[in-house]
């Protein structure tokens, strides 16, 4: 047990280093960008020219279709025959925000579809313009749906990120794979591995309840 | 005055509104009856544009607008303007309080500040009985509540007709005393009301005229005195249903 203790003393600032340069700010970013994305995925599809929807909907069914490893492979390996050269971090961040943006479009989707009929019948009579429809009626009651779905999407975001160790970045299990393979001690590596994504995810779904009872503070089942 | 002559409305093959004519007064509160199926909510929901009839004409207050061609948002959103509608689920914003439910659309419209709006929709809160619920959410609200919210909501922008579908039919019967209330001290005050319902007791109490829809036809259009009291053999089936007396015999 000693030996296991010195060895996470000794290899937990390595692991600490990795998620920080790496895991995190990839799934930050890669999060930011995919709610960007699932925003104009979602716009594109409620859109009345029908080309910019089939362009929305064959995205989103490519990137839930196909694994996030394949699409990994993909951008980094394939794309150079094409003349399209990504550094390692360049195609991870590509990769995680297209492929989590498709998730957030459809959470924005369903959002939006479970909007009663009767919200939009009462904006109409009131004759709000189609944007205040929007910023009165829509996106808020859509933020309040979208809040649990989206939280899901990034942890698994941030779980997906583990997949970039195959090309070449040393996140947090990159690191922790090294280091297993160096000490010959795979248990206890990947162990104190798992107890790191164990505390991100934690702190995120704190934060996630959190905000749902922020936002749902106007529903009487949450008061009750 | 509120005038609809030859509309007619179908959804897909089905032909619901065949050739309506109306004319209503301002001032007076029109109770539209007929069985379940007949076209009262489409007619309803016609006047205020949540539908679009393919033929006819509607006019309110001298604008006019007439069915068939392509309308334009700005049409649209002219003829809109005389009415609102309350509707049977209420459909209040669950994200804002009563007062801002009813605040917002003067505010939006730009017809008042954000400060004369909010004084307009307290104002209206008392009138329909809830100043102690002003800060409420919607959903802390009973129905009835709810409802009467929805009234000063649609008030809240004026219009010149308001339009109530089945507006107590999803309440418990001492709710729907409370809402009730609201409409007929509303009728008194001689605003012009266009009421689907099947609340007998309030049609025979308030209204100044009735239009039967059976089948989407008008089968009558006239005082309600005379509706009650008429023999014809379609409205005594009818309001037998509601074990309504003739009011001749
Ligand atoms: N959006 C729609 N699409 C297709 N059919 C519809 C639609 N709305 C109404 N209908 C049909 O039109 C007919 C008339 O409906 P409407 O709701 O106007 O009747 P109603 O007189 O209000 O009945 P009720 O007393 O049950 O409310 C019905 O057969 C209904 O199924
Ligand atoms: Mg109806």
């Amino acid at each position: 047990m000693d030996r296991y203790l010195s060895l996470w003393a000794e290899s937990l600032p390595q692991l600490l280093m990795a998620t920080l340069k790496i895991t995190i700010p990839l799934s930050i970013i890669a999060f930011i960008l995919s709610i960007v994305i699932g925003i104009v995925a979602q716009g594109l599809r409620s859109s009345r020219f029908k080309p910019l929807q089939w362009v929305s909907n064959i995205y989103v069914w490519l990137f839930r279709g196909t694994p996030l490893l394949v699409q990994l492979f993909l951008i980094f390996y394939g794309l150079p025959k094409l003349g399209i050269t990504l550094d390692g971090w360049t195609a991870a961040i590509v990769a995680l925000s297209l492929n989590t943006g498709a998730y957030v479009a459809e959470t924005f989707r369903a959002a939006v579809a479970s909007i009663p009929r009767g919200q939009f019948e009462a904006a109409q009579t009131l004759n709000f313009t189609k944007l205040q429809t929007l910023r009165h009626v829509v996106i808020p009651q859509a933020v309040r749906i979208a809040l649990p779905p989206l939280g899901n999407d990034l942890i698994d975001l941030v779980k997906g990120t583990s997949l970039v160790s195959t090309i070449s970045l040393i996140d947090l299990f990159q690191a922790g794979k090294q280091i297993a393979a160096r000490t010959f001690e795979p248990l206890a590596m990947y162990a104190e591995v798992a107890a790191v994504y164990l505390v991100i995810f934690t702190v995120l779904s704190i934060l996630q309840s959190y905000l749902e009872k922020r936002s749902n503070r106007y529903m009487r089942s949450v008061h009750a | 005055m509120l005038s609809v002559e030859g509309l007619s409305k179908s959804f897909g093959n089905q032909h619901i509104l065949k050739d309506i004519n109306l004319q209503l007064n301002d001032g007076e509160t029109t109770v539209i009856l007929g069985p379940s199926g007949s076209g009262k909510s489409t007619l309803l929901r016609c006047l205020n544009l949540l539908e679009t009839p393919e033929q006819g004409t509607l006019t309110i207050e001298g604008d006019r607008l007439q069915f068939g061609g392509k309308l334009s948002d700005a049409q649209v959103r002219t003829m809109r303007q005389h009415s609102a509608m309350v509707f049977q689920q209420f459909n209040l914003f669950p994200n804002y309080t009563a007062l801002q439910n009813v605040a917002l659309a003067p505010t939006l419209n730009g017809k008042l500040s954000k400060s004369e709006s909010q004084q307009l929709a307290r104002d209206l809160l008392v009138k329909v009985g809830l100043e102690h619920r002003i800060d409420s959410y919607p959903d802390l609200l009973s129905g009835g509540q709810q409802q009467r919210v929805a009234i000063a909501r649609a008030l809240a922008v004026s219009p010149d007709y308001l339009l109530f579908d089945e507006p107590t039919s999803a309440l418990d019967p001492e709710l729907e005393a409370e809402v009730i209330r609201v409409l007929i001290d509303l009728a008194r005050e001689n605003r012009s009301l266009v009421v689907v319902t099947h609340n007998m007791a309030f049609a025979q109490k308030v209204a100044n005229k009735i239009i039967f829809l059976d089948e989407g036809r008008v089968a009558f259009d006239g005082p309600a005195g005379d509706f009650f009291a008429s023999d014809q053999p379609r409205i005594r089936q009818f309001l037998n249903i509601f074990d309504v007396v003739s009011s001749a015999s």
